[in-house]
């Protein structure tokens, strides 16, 4: 497999823990470099808030390019008092109203949640295993693996592995209790990253080919 | 008796020098010598044993290595300007009789590039890039200037000495990082569980960021030092022996015995410096003069 079939292969595997993959990965430095990468990616991107709702006006103003190119045909008028509300149209009207509707409402009630409801809303599981089970299911990352591989490839640093393992795990849940406690603490969000890059330095490492 | 005596003293003298002699016989030496450009580049992967790189005195790279049996050979690749040297472990290789020691001598401008899994890593003298990375190396950087330089360990023991205009990043999981003069626009280290001790003054401006999970993290510094600095720990102990200018508008409450962020020597001209735990303590020192 070279350079450009991994990178190709990530698309579909994103963890380059195939066979294949974790050939190639184990003789090219390079390509071992950017897998850890995506895996920290795919770790934080989790943590990114939401982007926040568009306001109602965005929708009216979607909806008037629309009919000004044709793709929305202004409804027939067939009431005196309601002149949008036919069988078919009304719905096309209403819709786009709903919408905006429903999304003004979510972030009237966003905006009314406690803070801290928000962060556990956000970090599920966070201060349990369950938490970092769901981050690994998201990044495909799987510990029992990583420690199985060492234990395949050099059974004398399956402990040292283990225990390094088990510190970063409580660095990345220590990291996301000081979130929840306060979303607001930029700090706290940087700690988060710093974890997930030890921890994907401590993959990076095992996949490395300098171990023997 | 005296006669037994040196009989024995005799045999014993012998048999020492038969089983050393078998043992230098089972090592190879080998010496490989490479022309290079400037801003050469060498990557040496070693699993089993050490590497140390110094500066030649032109433009050609020097690999001189001690082959401790068989078991183990030196591959290398030559490509456009970059060299490649690789331990190669034969069935039945183990840690003893995989293990290589090197010697090279490389230009002071050449990137170099390690990796060992339990060697010890040195290097000294350069001004290329510097990129180390093992498991549970030893790493020891000393004497370079204006490179960047890279270092990865899972628990090894990490030592940078001298080194100025640097762009440092240091990532250890659990070994002890400690920095002695160590200078540049951007000096980071991150550990997980290692302790980070900082000998220095923070230069006169950059960026310095020391950040453990729940390692310790000293800061010795000298009365001349000029540095902003803010430490903060969230269980742990955080303390400061030097007086420092209290900054006004923090984003974080100051909370005495778990934070402080203040100004020592002259804001005009000074490093930001960044001192961060979860768990451990941090400590910053005033180095008294020698």
């Amino acid at each position: 497999m070279t350079c450009v079939e991994l990178q190709e292969s990530l698309a579909e595997n994103e963890t380059g823990s195939s066979a294949a993959q974790r050939a190639h990965l184990g003789g090219c430095p390079q390509c071992a470099a950017l897998v850890a990468e995506l895996l920290v990616i795919a770790c934080s991107a989790g943590e990114l808030r939401a982007a926040h709702e568009p306001s109602p006006r965005v929708w009216n103003s979607i909806e008037i390019a629309l009919r000004k190119e044709g793709l929305v045909r202004p409804q027939h008028r067939s009431s005196a008092f309601f002149p949008a509300l036919n069988a078919a149209g009304a719905w096309r009207w209403l819709l786009p109203l709903a919408a905006a509707l429903l999304v003004s409402a979510g972030i009237l009630v966003r905006q009314h949640l406690p803070a801290h409801q928000i962060a556990n809303n956000a970090y599920v599981g966070s201060g349990s295993s369950d938490g970092l089970e769901s981050d690994a299911a998201v990044a495909g990352l799987n510990d029992d693996d990583l420690i199985q591989e060492i234990a395949h490839q050099s059974p004398a640093l399956q402990a040292q592995y283990t225990e390094n393992l088990r510190r970063v795990n409580q660095y990345i849940l220590d990291a996301k209790s000081s979130i929840a406690a306060d979303p607001n603490d930029s700090e706290a969000h940087r700690s988060l990253m710093e974890a997930y890059e030890q921890k994907a330095m401590l993959f990076d490492l095992a996949l490395d080919r300098s171990l023997p | 008796m005296t006669g037994r005596v040196i009989e024995w003293a005799a045999f014993g003298l012998a048999l020492a020098t038969t089983l050393t002699a078998g043992a230098l016989a089972a090592e190879t030496h080998k010496e490989y010598r490479f022309n290079v450009g400037p801003k050469a580049g060498i990557s040496v992967n070693n699993p089993y044993g050490s590497i140390s790189v110094r500066p030649s005195t032109g433009n050609f790279i020097v690999v001189n290595a001690v082959l401790s049996s068989d078991k183990v050979e030196v591959d290398h690749n030559v490509t456009a300007n970059r060299v490649e040297v690789v331990s190669h472990l034969l069935p039945g290789a183990d840690a003893q009789s995989g293990k290589i020691e090197y010697e090279i001598l490389v230009p002071p401008d050449a990137s170099v590039t390690l990796h060992s899994s339990t060697g010890t890593l040195h290097v000294e003298k350069l001004r290329g890039d510097v990129t180390l990375e093992g498991a549970s190396a030893t790493v020891d950087v000393r004497d370079i200037a204006d490179a960047h330089v890279h270092v990865k360990t899972l628990n090894g023991p990490v030592t940078l000495t001298n080194v100025q205009q640097g762009h440092v990043e240091v990532d250890s999981l659990s070994g002890n990082v400690t920095l002695n003069e160590v200078t540049g626009p951007l000096v980071q280290v991150i550990s997980t569980s290692g302790g980070i001790s900082y000998i220095g003054d923070f230069g006169d401006s950059g960026e310095y960021r020391l950040t453990s999970h729940s390692g310790d993290i000293e800061a010795l510094v000298p009365d001349s030092t000029s540095a902003d600095v803010s430490a903060r720990s969230v269980r742990g102990e955080v303390h400061d022996d030097i007086h420092l200018q209290p900054k006004q508008h923090v984003p974080y409450v100051i909370e005495k015995g778990s934070a402080f962020w203040g100004t020592m020597g002259h804001a005009a001209v000074s490093s930001t410096v960044v001192l961060r735990s979860f768990s451990g303590k941090i400590h910053l020192r005033k180095r008294s003069a020698k």
